[in-house]
């Protein structure tokens, strides 16, 4: 069942990676749509209607939020603390979706409140997979609050 | 002039003093050769201080640039492989097959990236030393390699209860490349054996991993260790030449040493002491 408000939230600087993040939904057949943020001041202004985005429904809230941790302005851990502190943010689900798997940004994501770390593979048969299984968890099999 | 006194009391046949004598002897020869050791211990300091600095940079630059690598070289393979997928047929067979070869490429890249980094973070990670089971741990990594290819007919023979201290994580590592190679080198054996065990090499308890597999030529024996060195092409074995890179980095960082012996189309053994 697709319902209307269901969206994802995906903040990503680099272009390709979002290009190939939106060829791999399509390849899933995930037809959830994707909101796309290039920074993190960006995400922030997103999510909490102010900046260039002052005129969104701020109570529509993505199903998940794919974050990256290297991001230019405000980096992926400064983002997830933000969005930790705040009462409309504190219980979105939050999946850092990196590169990295040095083990201090794993923890430093867990610490800051992240909800789930997938390491984006080099491959991309291997990203298609993870994109349909981040799809098939986050946005069906998981329950958020409301 | 700085001189070094020693005193002491004479005396005469009934213990009784009568005088105190003195000697004072020109020490400057000593005090300057103390001088100079110092210095040449700060000295000392100062290099291997400068070392491990120049150390730890080279380390973080590797590491730095291969992580930044991934990035343009997802968009290679995961652009290149979306065209092979979905605009296939607007190409003829070769333009098919050079975008193949693109992505192949691309992809042999990245396990030499992937390595890369593994080399790159055993060299940094902190060795946390514990009690390891050796033959346990080889079992485990015999079992797995028979999971990837339960085809294979490999005879695994285990020393029982080899039992040393080191870091469990980084062991594991060397274990998976050293199994990893003589499954890899057995594939044209037939019967494939592998073994692994103990015994002693100058007087020094020392681990090994026999194979009786393509084995190698004993000219190219310093060569095995270096990163990037492979002594098959890629058609014949695959690989990326970091694994024993890797495992003599853990080896040393434990204050062993690892060698090999073989013969080619006789086998190897790889050793190592902890």
């Amino acid at each position: 069942m697709q319902n209307d408000d269901v969206y994802i939230l995906l903040v990503e600087d680099n272009e390709d990676d979002a290009e190939l993040a939106r060829l791999a939904l399509e390849e899933t057949g995930i037809s959830t749509p994707v909101v796309l943020a290039t920074d993190g001041v960006e995400a922030l202004d997103y999510l909490f209607a102010t900046g260039a985005h002052a005129d969104r429904d701020a109570s529509v809230m993505p199903r998940v939020v794919l974050l990256d941790i290297n991001l230019p302005k405000v980096n992926g851990f400064q983002v997830l603390q933000r969005l930790r502190g705040d009462a409309a943010t504190e219980l979105l689900p939050v999946v850092m979706l990196t590169s990295s798997d040095e083990q201090h940004d794993v923890q430093a994501s867990y610490r800051s409140g992240a909800n789930s770390y997938v390491r984006k593979p080099m491959d991309f048969s291997q990203f298609v997979e993870t994109v349909r299984q981040l799809g098939a968890y986050w946005l069906l099999l998981n329950v958020p609050a409301t | 002039v700085p001189v070094s006194v020693s005193c002491g009391l004479v005396r005469d046949k009934r213990g009784k003093i009568i005088g105190v004598l003195a000697v004072a002897r020109d020490v400057s020869e000593r005090k300057r050769a103390e001088e100079e050791i110092k210095r040449l211990n700060v000295d000392l300091q100062r290099r291997a201080a400068e070392l491990s600095t120049a150390n730890q940079e080279l380390e973080a630059f590797a590491y730095s640039v291969s992580h930044d690598l991934r990035a343009p070289l997802r968009s290679i393979g995961g652009f290149s492989q979306a065209v092979l997928k979905r605009y296939a047929s607007q190409l003829d067979a070769q333009g098919q097959n050079y975008l193949q070869r693109v992505c192949a490429a691309s992809q042999r890249m990245a396990e030499l990236i992937e390595d890369l980094l593994t080399l790159s973070r055993v060299t940094r990670a902190e060795l946390r030393r514990g009690p390891v089971d050796l033959s346990a741990l080889v079992a485990a990594v015999a079992a797995e390699l028979r999971q990837g290819q339960p085809e294979r007919q490999v005879e695994v023979v285990i020393a029982d209860g080899l039992v040393t201290t080191g870091d469990a994580r980084l062991l594991q590592a060397v274990l998976e490349n050293l199994l990893g190679n003589a499954w890899k080198f057995t594939s044209k054996s037939d019967p494939a054996r592998i073994e692994f065990g103990h015994t002693i090499v100058d007087g020094q308890p020392t681990y090994f991993v026999r194979d009786n597999g393509v084995g190698f030529d004993m000219g190219y024996a310093d060569k095995l260790f270096g990163p990037f060195q492979r002594l098959h092409s890629a058609d014949e074995f695959e690989g990326t030449g970091i694994g024993l890179a890797t495992v003599q980095r853990i080896i040393r960082r434990h204050g062993g040493r690892v060698w090999a012996e073989g013969e080619v189309d006789q086998g190897a053994t790889f050793y190592f002491t902890l």
